[in-house]
């Protein structure tokens, strides 16, 4: 059990009249695609204001959290004025993006005629530490299950506060304010049931300022007690704070970026040319993992991203390759139009294989890009030697020199016992679940199947004993050949 | 898993025992080739798909046979091994890894058989020098921890006494944990000599490569089997749990999938089926007994060879809460086998199937999951939540984005009043987008634009086009005081009707 810090991260969001203030960076948004006329005066452009820009980085850092991790990584939002306001809590059906951004809306942006000396990040960073000591479901689970597990589990978590912090010594304060909470909040929880202690706790602290502000203030990172690390980061509002996050996010997650180059697509202005589109897609690291390169000294590159090439898809035959791993993407930039074609292209059911550019040589084939129920992977295919190249022929093993297998007819019986996923509502014992009905129905119809044409007679005179011998192995038999509505 | 067998030829191997009465003088290397030979032949005979390297190392290295299956040639090569000069570990082991790195790839397992007296030298390449500088020196970086799992096996060719002068078994043990795959140090039991570096090396063989019989069974159709390489356990730690699972003997089929369903999906391990008698598991094995072998039916042939002309694979049970795929698999020689693909433990590990112990068989179900005529299948399953790319997701970190958005209303609003529909989506969806980031500026801008819109109407234009405009843009002005999930609809007039 490794227990990441990962499992909960807690947003402390500036909700002060300071963060109502604009980010300085103006956005055309009335632009003319056709003259409309003369005397038609664009409206003049509007900026958003730091709350803005905060909620759209840390939506981007959710999105990408919830599409490549469907369960498991659990993500709150606190807003700090003159108090603190809980938006959502660690129960999985408020672990959504609809839920979070209802809450948000309902917010609504900071109050500028608050009294900003009333307000303070401080009651953020507090109610962060409580909600971090909540159980989260699986953490409950693990706590109340009567395995081994149950006395070594830790609880480990991130808070990400952004705001905008005065000096050095303004962090410092901070970070004795969470320590404190720290301490405060696990003596309550080891005397409660339904708390736990924080292990530790990752707290990040960046400060965003409008453009053209400079930032006074050391970015860094340390330990600041057995329970308490802390990483100062310093950004500027607009676009680059979404940047940030974007960066940030990948730290957190252990991600990595592998840029598809060569998609061809075909021109917007002009359906009939088509020019090559790169898309960046983020996904787990370990889809790199089988790719180690090394440069001239012989040390290895541990690089963050990887460029493949597209290879148009040949034909629609599935085959099934030799898979190591699978990790779903997303789009760095989920709205560009070579994303969104991409994304289209393979949810429609299209795969893509992806190449190793490479200057000279036969092309290396390393991953496939396909979609699953709508959720789109990244496949991590064998390159390298098989350890089974050059196996033993079957004609030479056991039953090799049989030559009248009764191939067609068990190709019948593996379609008449092809599996379904059935829904359930209720968790059963294993000896319960459905697939126990395969294996049973597996027993019922090979109490009697002849493996080879020369070992039967009823089997090869079928049109004259038919339906007999599919009938007897059926569990009720009915005056009626039963058939499928 | 591939292994290197990697022999020490330095001066110390070439010291002779203390000699016995009337017993031939051996020296420790004599001992050495004696003790890998039984390793040798032992894999030849149980685990023969397992591919070998032979390399020797004293200051230099040298590898004499490369990965190969041919253990003839593995033996004379043996024969060819001379003395050198003084251990330099470093050297060996940077050539292991980038040897093994070519031939292989990062992930797949290896196992390195370290044949040494333990005199672990002296200066720099020594194991000392190589533990006290963990950073290495300034050329080049350790060579441990290997970039790819790897158990490292330390034979040690010496006597009790003699390692613990040398300390030979801890310097040995902490070269394993560094590397950090797993590994055991061995030595001798008894006094050294042939029989016992004998039994030593016999002794790893049977732990390490001991083959895996057991039974494939699909109801009452059973065939014995022989998995190659033979599975290793799992033993890994997740994030709220440590999962350990062996591969039981006895593998179950648990229900058939087409391949196009089941999707490539990731696995850890994939092992050959071979078919086996029952003889072969007991070891012996006469010339007779293998023609009457070839021409007594085989499930597993037979398995095969359905899976191979339907294109499906079949589920199979491993062990508990643990499954794997069997499905026909070709080399590039176009040999074909049957081939098992271990899957990750777990009842959810492959999530476009859903749950294992979910999967019923189609006279579960009212309906056909596959249809009448085959024409459709019951997967992938689906999970609960849309993804952001497959939803119609509002991303305005850019200001492209933000502008497309708004271009999409004003050329709704063009259209007005055909189309109604459409324009109040686009709008609610902006107004929405808006409210959730308190980007409350762009309401009134927009609001703004659509007034002008109004204004810019030719005279010909119907006149619900006007009001609509009109009311959209007052409510827009009024979202702010409203709730989120209050949309704004369309303005009933007299010539709604006609629209609709």
């Amino acid at each position: 059990m490794t227990f990441p810090a990962s499992h909960k991260t807690v947003f402390v969001l500036d909700h002060s009249p300071e963060f109502a203030e604009s980010c300085r960076q103006n956005v055309d948004f009335d632009i003319f695609t056709k003259s409309r006329g003369t005397g038609v005066i664009p409206l003049a452009p509007i900026s958003k204001s730091l709350w803005t820009c905060a909620i759209e980085a840390v939506l981007e850092y959710c999105r990408i959290v919830f599409d490549l991790f469907p369960t498991g990584k659990l993500i709150r939002f606190v807003a700090s004025d003159t108090e603190s306001h809980l938006l959502n809590s660690w129960d999985a059906d408020e672990q959504n993006l609809p839920h979070m951004a209802q809450s948000l809306a309902r917010l609504g942006p900071p109050n500028e005629n608050e009294d900003s000396s009333e307000c303070s990040i401080m009651h953020g960073l507090a109610s962060a530490v409580e909600v971090l000591c909540e159980c989260s479901e699986k953490q409950h689970e693990v706590r109340t299950s009567l395995t081994e597990e149950s006395s070594l589990i830790k609880n480990r978590g991130r808070i990400v506060c952004i705001t905008s912090v005065k000096s050095d010594s303004h962090v410092k304060m901070l970070e004795e304010w969470v320590q404190d909470a720290i301490t405060q909040h696990n003596k309550l929880a080891a005397g409660s049931d339904s708390l736990m202690p924080i292990n530790l706790c990752e707290l990040y602290l960046i400060h965003t300022m409008p453009l053209g502000v400079d930032s006074t203030i050391t970015e860094d990172k340390h330990v600041v007690s057995s329970v308490l690390s802390s990483f100062i980061g310093a950004s500027r509002s607009g676009r680059y704070l979404a940047h940030k996050l974007a960066q940030v996010v990948q730290v957190h997650f252990d991600l990595a970026i592998t840029t598809i180059t060569g998609i061809p697509m075909k021109e917007e202005q002009n359906a009939s040319s088509s020019a090559n589109y790169d898309v960046e897609l983020l996904h787990h690291k370990l889809a790199h993992s089988d790719l180690v390169t090394f440069d001239s000294s012989g040390e290895m590159n541990t690089a963050m991203g990887l460029t493949l090439k597209w290879c148009t898809p040949r034909s629609n035959t599935i085959e099934l390759q030799h898979c190591t791993g699978a990790f779903r993407v997303t789009p760095v930039d989920v709205i560009s139009r070579p994303s969104s074609c991409l994304t289209n292209f393979l949810l429609n059911g299209r795969q893509v294989m992806l190449e190793q550019p490479r200057k000279i040589g036969a092309k290396i084939v390393s991953h496939m890009l396909t979609s699953h129920g709508g959720e789109i992977f990244i496949h991590c295919l064998m390159i390298t030697r098989s350890t089974l190249e050059d196996p033993p022929s079957i004609s030479e093993g056991c039953g090799g020199r049989v030559t009248d297998y009764r191939i067609t007819d068990f190709g019948e019986f593996m379609k008449d016992n092809r599996i379904a996923p059935k829904e359930s509502t209720v968790d059963v014992d294993i000896e319960d679940s459905p697939i126990m009905n395969v294996k049973s129905q597996l027993e019922r119809q090979t109490r009697h199947w002849p493996m080879v044409i020369s070992n039967t007679i009823v089997f090869n005179m079928l049109s004259h004993v038919d339906p007999l011998p599919s009938l007897i192995t059926k569990v009720t038999i009915f005056d009626y050949k039963r058939t499928f509505r | 898993m591939p292994t290197i067998v990697l022999v020490d030829v330095s001066l110390s191997m070439a010291r002779p025992l203390p000699p016995t009465d009337g017993g031939e003088e051996y020296q420790r290397q004599n001992l050495a080739n004696h003790g890998i030979t039984t390793l040798l032949d032992y894999i030849a005979t149980h685990s023969r798909l397992e591919f070998t390297a032979l390399a020797v190392y004293s200051s230099l290295w040298e590898l004499i046979v490369p990965f190969t299956r041919d253990y003839n040639e593995l033996k004379n090569g043996l024969l060819k091994l001379d003395v050198f000069d003084k251990t330099r570990l470093d050297v060996a082991l940077q050539e292991v890894r980038s040897t093994v790195l070519e031939e292989w790839s990062p992930i797949t397992p290896c196992q390195l058989v370290l044949v040494t007296d333990g005199r672990s030298g002296i200066g720099p390449g020594s194991f000392r020098h190589l533990f006290d500088n963990p950073k290495g020196s300034k050329e080049k970086s350790l060579p441990i921890p290997f970039p790819f799992p790897c158990k490292i096996q330390v034979m040690l060719i010496c006597s009790q006494s003699e390692a613990l002068q040398t300390n030979a078994l801890g310097l040995s043990q902490k070269l394993i944990d560094i590397n950090g795959g797993g590994g055991n140090v061995h030595i001798p039991e008894g006094p050294l000599g042939l029989k016992s570096v004998q039994q030593m090396f016999l002794k790893l063989a049977e732990s390490t490569y001991a083959p895996f019989y057991g039974t494939l069974s699909c109801g009452h159709l059973k065939s014995d089997i022989q998995l190659a390489p033979a599975p290793e356990g799992f033993n890994v730690k997740h994030d709220f749990e440590t999962i350990t699972r062996t591969v039981s003997p006895e593998i179950e089929v648990c229900g058939f999938i087409d391949v196009s369903d089941i999707c490539s999906p990731p696995t850890i391990s994939r092992h050959l089926v071979l078919p086996v008698t029952t003889k072969d598991s007991n070891g012996k094995n006469k010339e007779e007994d293998e023609v009457e072998d070839g021409k007594a039916p085989s499930f597993c042939v037979l398995l095969h060879g359905s899976l191979k002309v339907e294109n499906m694979c079949a589920i199979v049970n491993v062990g508990s809460d643990w499954y794997g795929i069997l499905y026909s698999w070709a080399d590039s020689k176009k040999k074909s086998n049957l081939m098992l693909g271990l899957v990750q433990p777990g009842d959810e590990s492959i999530s476009w199937l859903g749950k294992f112990s979910n999967l019923a068989p189609c006279t579960d179900f009212d309906s056909h999951p596959y249809g009448e005529d085959d024409t459709k299948t019951p997967f992938p399953v689906r999970p609960a939540e849309k993804r952001s790319y497959a939803q119609n997701s509002v991303v305005w970190v850019r200001a492209s984005g933000l502008q497309a958005d708004i271009q999409k209303v004003l050329r709704q609003a063009r259209k007005l009043p055909d189309k109604q529909q459409a324009f109040y989506k686009e709008l609610n969806r902006l107004r929405k987008a808006a409210l959730i980031i308190g980007f409350y500026e762009l309401l009134e801008g927009v609001a703004a634009m659509l007034e002008r819109e109004c204004t810019l109407l030719p005279g010909t234009a119907h006149p619900d086009a006007a009001l609509q405009l009109t009311h959209a843009t007052k409510q827009l002005r009024l979202s702010v005081e409203r709730d989120v999930t209050h949309n704004i609809t369309p303005l009933q007039t007299n010539f709604t009707n006609e629209n609709d």
